[in-house]
């Protein structure tokens, strides 16, 4: 366990706080558990998951700086439990850490835009990192594997990572884009085996989803497929926005790929947390629409 | 050093094989030094395109190690870093695999025809209006120019489309190749066709709506043309120009930005009632809500309030202040 307690800047995202309020309730368990103590950003705003960019760069910078000059004001790195607003937020810092050197003029154009709607202003000098990146480096996954009391080694998982963790930033700090491991690391840690197939790294179809239905859930049934073929008994996702199209849509996902699926899809602090002993009705692993009971079954969790 | 060269080899119409090629390589040369010398060497049957060796022509695209590039490109020692699994006990290896989302003609041959095709899609050439040559040279700005550096240094070697998650299920989608060749077109201060250009890309989701911004085609690309920053450029052009009404997808963009000038937060509630039924004006669009809600309320998952941020005062005004400097910097 690292030596002095770690502290955060806690982002929700809009998802935990909505449709996957599950999200928000195993991040807090599986924090307390892990003595990780986090400081919710109440004052945040929506990272735009790559849509603000699309209207302009410049509201996708503004909002975000925004957002990153919160955690700067308490010290503190901004942690994500979103593959999606990790990946946007990311970016954001990254860039506009480089353009500091490269291009002061436009941090002067964002910074005056914020002081003049009485914002704070951008600094660069904190970080974003993600729930899953704190597990692997900031706790550590040896500590993490020190701290669990139950072995999930009758369980095998698919990781399904989202394409903003893997692909949005310029620089990973613990994996290869393409090639990624940390999930499956955690995976091992908690005594869970992990399961390779395509789909793990690939796109879940969200973002079309409300025009281009039968395209996006043609994805996501594609993947939950691969991942049952692969022997899966779960897939494990640390992007909210993953889980509702994977588990929300699943219905229609079968109807589309004509195939009965029926794979339960689990957020990765939901998998961790009951490593750690964590009851699941403090992990709202009935708030599913894909049932999760097989899982708690086969591991022999009531 | 030695090291395996694993490569997936087919013929057409038949499943493909794997074959391995043991080589005694120079961590220095890259892959296409390595299938050059197996050709030459051990096995003059095997088939791969190539022509510069220099990450010029775009000849030689291939999956290597599971993600498409440039063989000429990538080094024997880079790809032994990237493989993670390589043991004390077995010979490093390298696998080399066709590009995907074409079909193989022999293998690593793939038939590039429809890439070729949703090209021309796009109507990749500067308009004929602008292509009469005036009296004096074609007067272009620096930062006119610039606009076109990116996608202008495309060499349609294929990897982007061979990874992209959108034309895997969609067929009529022209790709993140083309898509970057529009922005070029859409950007070029002496095309005459921009308007209609516009309404072409905007249309269903064979044009920038079907991109699902998986950011393959920007991993992948060898040359930094980043087709998926390139589409969104595509898209502010579109959306400066169309309003919630026109389509879904122009819905979805506005919605989004209203709702978090709203509540700091997306509303998903409001959201999906105001881009898939229209704010009830789209029946069809409402009735196929109905068993995502009825489910997620079944579930307890149906979210039954939202609360606001504490900062959406502030977070709506900086919207709009943003929203003002851009209106002005199109007007100029």
């Amino acid at each position: 366990m690292p030596s002095k307690m770690l502290q955060y800047a806690y982002y929700p995202g809009c998802v935990a706080q909505g449709a996957c309020h599950e999200l928000y309730l195993s991040t807090a368990a599986l924090t307390q558990a892990l003595g990780i103590e986090l400081l919710e950003l109440k004052k945040a705003a929506c990272c735009g998951s790559g849509t603000y960019k699309e209207d302009s760069q410049l509201l996708e910078d503004s909002v975000n700086a925004r957002n990153i000059a919160l955690a700067e004001s308490q010290n503190l790195p901004l942690l994500t439990h979103c593959s999606t607003c990790q990946g946007v937020i990311g970016h954001v810092d990254e860039r506009l850490k480089d353009y500091q050197r490269t291009h002061p003029a436009y941090i002067e154009q964002i910074n005056g835009l914020l002081e003049q709607e009485s914002c704070l202003s951008y600094g660069g000098s904190t970080s974003v990192t993600h729930l899953l990146w704190v597990l692997i480096g900031d706790y550590g996954i040896e500590a993490l594997q020190e701290r669990v009391t139950r072995q999930l080694s009758e369980l095998k998982c698919a990781a399904f990572y989202g394409c903003y963790l893997l692909r949005a930033q310029k620089s990973l700090p613990y994996d290869d884009p393409f090639h990624p491991e940390s999930m499956e690391n955690v995976f091992r840690a908690v005594g869970a085996t992990p399961v390779y197939y395509r789909g793990r790294t690939q796109c879940c179809g969200w973002p079309i989803a409300s025009y281009a239905p039968t395209q996006s859930f043609t994805m996501a049934g594609t993947h939950i497929q691969e991942a049952i073929e692969a022997d899966a008994d779960c897939m494990v996702t640390p992007c909210p926005l993953c889980h509702l199209n994977l588990d929300s849509r699943q219905p229609e996902a079968e109807k589309v790929i004509e195939r009965q699926l029926g794979l339960p899809v689990l957020h990765l602090p939901q998998l961790v947390a009951l490593a750690l002993g964590v009851k699941p009705d403090k992990l709202g692993l009935d708030q599913h629409v894909v049932s999760t009971q097989p899982v708690l079954e086969k591991l022999g969790v009531r | 050093m030695q090291v395996l060269f694993k490569v997936i080899r087919q013929k057409q119409n038949t499943a493909p094989s794997v074959q391995t090629y043991p080589l005694d390589v120079d961590p220095e040369n890259t892959v296409l030094q390595g299938l050059n010398r197996i050709k030459w060497e051990l096995d003059g049957s095997l088939a791969f395109r190539k022509n510069c060796r220099n990450t010029i022509c775009g000849s030689c695209a291939m999956r290597i190690n599971g993600r498409s590039a440039l063989a000429c490109k990538e080094k024997v020692k880079n790809e032994l870093m990237n493989e993670l699994a390589i043991s004390a006990a077995k010979l490093p290896e390298i696998t080399v695999a066709p590009m995907g989302n074409m079909p193989v003609i022999k293998d690593l041959v793939v038939d590039m025809s429809r890439f070729w095709e949703h090209l021309e899609a796009v109507e990749p050439y500067v308009s004929t209006q602008a292509r009469a040559v005036p009296e004096r040279e074609f007067l272009q700005t620096p930062e006119q120019r610039s606009r076109l550096n990116q996608s202008g240094n495309c060499i349609m070697c294929g990897a982007c489309y061979s990874e992209c998650n959108a034309r895997e299920v969609n067929p009529d989608f022209v790709g993140p190749h083309a898509l970057a060749k529009a922005q070029r077109m859409v950007e070029d201060s002496r095309d005459t066709d921009t308007e209609a250009r516009l309404e072409e890309y905007n249309k269903g989701t064979q044009g920038v709506w079907g991109c699902t911004r998986c950011y393959l085609c920007n991993a992948v690309c060898p040359m930094g043309v980043e087709p998926m920053d390139r589409i969104g450029e595509v898209k502010q052009q579109i959306l400066e120009r169309k309003d919630a009404q026109d389509s879904r997808p122009v819905r979805h963009r506005k919605v989004f930005i209203d709702l978090v000038k709203q509540g700091g937060w997306l509303d998903e509630r409001k959201f999906a009632l105001l881009v898939v039924s229209n704010t009830l004006r789209d029946l069809r669009g409402l009735v196929s809500l109905a068993p995502l809600g009825l489910r997620m309320l079944a579930s307890g998952k149906f979210p039954l309030r939202f609360e606001p941020s504490q900062g959406t005062k502030e977070v709506r005004s900086l919207i709009e202040a943003v929203q003002r400097q851009n209106s002005q910097t199109s007007d100029k």
